[in-house]
C-alpha cells in the first residue's frame, strides 16, 4: 500500500437519463500494480473505463491519474479493447505505432521500437503483415503491444481475451504475464471471469449488476511467477468459490 | 495469373462472337450498308477518318479529364463538410438526394444560355452528374466507421482531425472508390452529352455531324471510341484502388 498510486477512481456515478450505469466506484491501482474488476457482463464495467478513458464525464467523483486531475481528460491511458480493433488497412507494425503517432512521438524511434518488442511477443516476422492474416490470438496480442507502446503508465484492458476459446486463453495468460513481469506497468484488467482474475491480478474487485457498485475488494495471496497449476490448489479454489458465489447471489437480488 | 484468364476470356468471346455473328448477318441478309454498316466497314471508316477523329477524341478526353477531376474534388469536399457538420449533413444530405430528381440534361441547354459555349458549361455538366455519386459514396463510408476503433482512437487522445485522416477517410477509401468508379463513366457520358449541345470539337460534336450526313459507319465508329475512353478511365481508376486500398477493407 505504500506504492504511490498511478490511477484512483473516487465515488463515481454514472447515469444516462433514469438509466443508473455506475453507482459510486471507488478503487485504486498502484504503481505497477495488476487489478481486475469482475462484475457481470452488460453491467457498468465498460462505461467505467470510457470515464477513466476520458470519453464521459462522470455525474460525480473523482478519476486521477499519475496523481493529477484526469475527468474528461483523453489520452491519458493505454487501451486495449474487446474486440482487437486494430486498423486493416495498416500493417501490423503501423497498427502498434498508433498511439505513439497520435501524440506525435518520432517515428523512427516508435518503429524500432516496435520491432523489438513484436520479437518479445512472439509475433517477429509479422511486422510487415495485414491484420487479417493473423489469428484472433495473435491480433490480441498485437492489440496489446498497441497499449503497451503508448508509453502511458495506466493500461486499461476491456476483457480482452472473452471471445479466445479457453485453451488459447490460457495461453494468452501466460503470455500476458511474461511481459508485464518484464515491464511492470499499471493494468487496470475488466472481465467477468472469475479464475481470469484471480490468476491474473494482486487486487480484484467484485462489481455488482447494473447499477456498478463495489461489493467487495480482495487481495490476491499468490506470490509471482503464478505457476498455471495455481488454478487447482486449494486456496485458490477457495478464493474462487468464494468470488463466484458474491457474483451470483448479486445476480439473484438483481432478480 | 490462370484466374484472371478465367474472368477475362468468357467475355472476350461472348465479343468476338456477337461481331462474327454482326459481320455475317450484314453479308447474307444484303441490308443497306449505310443504314447498318459491317463491322469490318466500321473498322475501314475509322481508319479512313483518323485524322479528323484523332482530334476529337484528345478534345473529348481532354474535357472529360477536367470534368472528371472537378466534379470528384466537388464530390469529397460536399462529402468531408457534410460529415464533419452533422447539422449541415442533416439539412443539406435529403436536398441532396432530391436534387437527383433534376434530369441534370435537363440543365445543359440553361447553362449554355448563362455561360455561352466555352468549356465552363461543359464543365459544370460534368461535375453535376459526377459529384453525386462520389458526394454519396464518401459520406456512407464515412459513417461506417467501427465505434470499437472510434473509441480506441479517441482514448488514445486522437483529436478531431487525426480521428478523420487515420480512421475515417481510410475507412471510407473502399466505398469512395466505388462512387469513383460509378464517376468514371457518368463523366465519359457527361462530356458527350456538353459536347452535343454546343461545341465545335469532341466526340459528341463529331456525332451530330455524322447524324446530318447519315453516315451511320462514322457513328459506330463514335460509339466504340467513347466505349474506350469510358474503360480507359474506369480502368485508370481501378488501377489507383488497387494500389491505394491495402490490406482487407472491412465492410460491415
Amino acid at each position: 500500500m505504500a506504492d504511490p498510486s498511478a490511477l484512483e477512481i473516487g465515488g463515481v456515478a454514472k447515469s444516462f437519463g433514469s438509466l443508473h450505469v455506475v453507482e459510486d466506484v471507488s478503487l485504486r491501482v498502484g504503481k505497477g500494480e495488476f487489478v481486475s474488476i469482475v462484475g457481470p457482463s452488460g453491467g457498468g464495467k465498460s462505461t467505467l473505463f470510457h470515464i477513466v478513458g476520458g470519453l464521459l464525464t462522470p455525474d460525480r467523483g473523482t478519476v486521477t491519474i499519475d496523481g493529477h486531475d484526469a475527468v474528461g481528460r483523453r489520452g491519458l491511458i493505454g487501451y486495449m479493447p474487446q474486440q482487437p480493433a486494430l486498423l486493416p488497412w495498416r500493417t501490423v507494425e503501423d497498427n502498434i505505432v498508433l498511439a505513439r503517432e497520435i501524440a506525435g512521438e518520432p517515428r523512427r524511434a516508435s518503429r524500432e521500437l516496435a520491432r523489438r518488442w513484436l520479437a518479445r511477443a512472439g509475433l517477429d516476422g509479422f511486422a510487415d503483415a495485414y491484420p487479417h492474416t493473423l489469428s484472433g490470438g495473435m491480433q490480441q496480442r498485437a492489440s496489446f503491444l498497441r497499449a503497451l507502446l503508448s508509453d502511458h503508465e495506466v493500461l486499461l484492458l476491456d476483457e480482452p481475451f472473452s471471445a479466445l476459446d479457453a485453451i488459447l486463453r490460457t495461453d494468452m495468460h501466460r503470455w500476458l504475464l511474461d511481459i508485464w513481469e518484464e515491464n511492470r506497468r499499471s493494468i487496470l484488467f475488466i472481465t467477468h471471469n472469475v479464475e481470469e482474475a484471480l490468476l491474473l491480478s494482486s487486487t480484484v474487485y467484485v462489481l455488482t449488476a447494473r447499477p456498478a457498485r463495489v461489493l467487495e475488494r480482495v487481495e490476491v495471496p499468490f506470490p509471482r511467477p503464478r505457476p498455471d497449476e495455481l488454478v487447482d490448489e486449494p486456496e485458490f479454489v477457495r478464493l474462487r468459490r468464494r468470488l463466484t458465489h458474491l457474483l451470483k447471489n448479486d445476480a439473484r437480488h438483481a432478480i | 495469373m490462370a484466374d484472371r484468364a478465367r474472368r477475362w476470356v468468357p467475355p472476350l468471346v461472348a465479343v468476338v462472337l456477337v461481331l462474327a455473328a454482326w459481320q455475317v448477318f450484314t453479308v447474307l441478309s444484303g441490308v443497306d450498308r449505310w443504314l447498318l454498316p459491317s463491322p469490318a466497314d466500321i473498322v475501314a471508316a475509322g481508319v479512313a477518318d483518323h485524322a479528323s477523329l484523332a482530334r476529337h477524341t484528345v478534345a473529348t478526353v481532354r474535357l472529360t479529364l477536367i470534368g472528371f477531376t472537378a466534379g470528384v474534388g466537388t464530390g469529397l469536399l460536399v462529402a468531408v463538410v457534410l460529415h464533419v457538420v452533422p447539422v449541415l449533413r442533416a439539412a443539406v444530405y435529403p436536398l441532396l438526394v432530391v436534387s437527383q430528381n433534376i434530369p441534370t440534361i435537363a440543365l445543359a441547354p440553361l447553362l449554355v444560355v448563362w455561360l455561352g459555349f466555352g468549356i465552363l458549361p461543359k464543365i459544370i455538366v460534368i461535375v453535376l452528374v459526377c459529384f453525386f455519386p462520389v458526394a454519396v459514396a464518401t459520406l456512407d463510408g464515412l459513417s461506417r466507421t467501427d465505434p470499437v476503433t472510434t473509441n480506441y482512437l479517441r482514448m488514445s487522445g486522437a483529436d478531431r482531425r487525426q480521428l478523420f485522416t487515420k480512421l475515417e477517410f481510410p475507412n471510407a477509401l473502399p466505398s469512395v472508390f466505388s462512387g469513383l468508379k460509378i464517376a468514371a463513366t457518368y463523366s465519359v457520358f457527361g462530356a458527350i452529352i456538353s459536347e452535343w449541345l454546343g461545341s465545335d470539337q469532341g466526340i459528341g460534336r463529331y456525332m451530330i455531324i455524322q447524324k446530318s450526313a447519315f453516315r451511320a459507319d462514322r457513328m459506330f465508329v463514335s460509339i466504340a471510341i467513347v466505349v474506350l475512353i469510358s474503360l480507359l478511365v474506369f480502368g485508370a481508376v481501378a488501377l489507383l484502388e488497387r494500389i491505394l486500398v491495402r490490406g482487407r477493407p472491412k465492410r460491415t
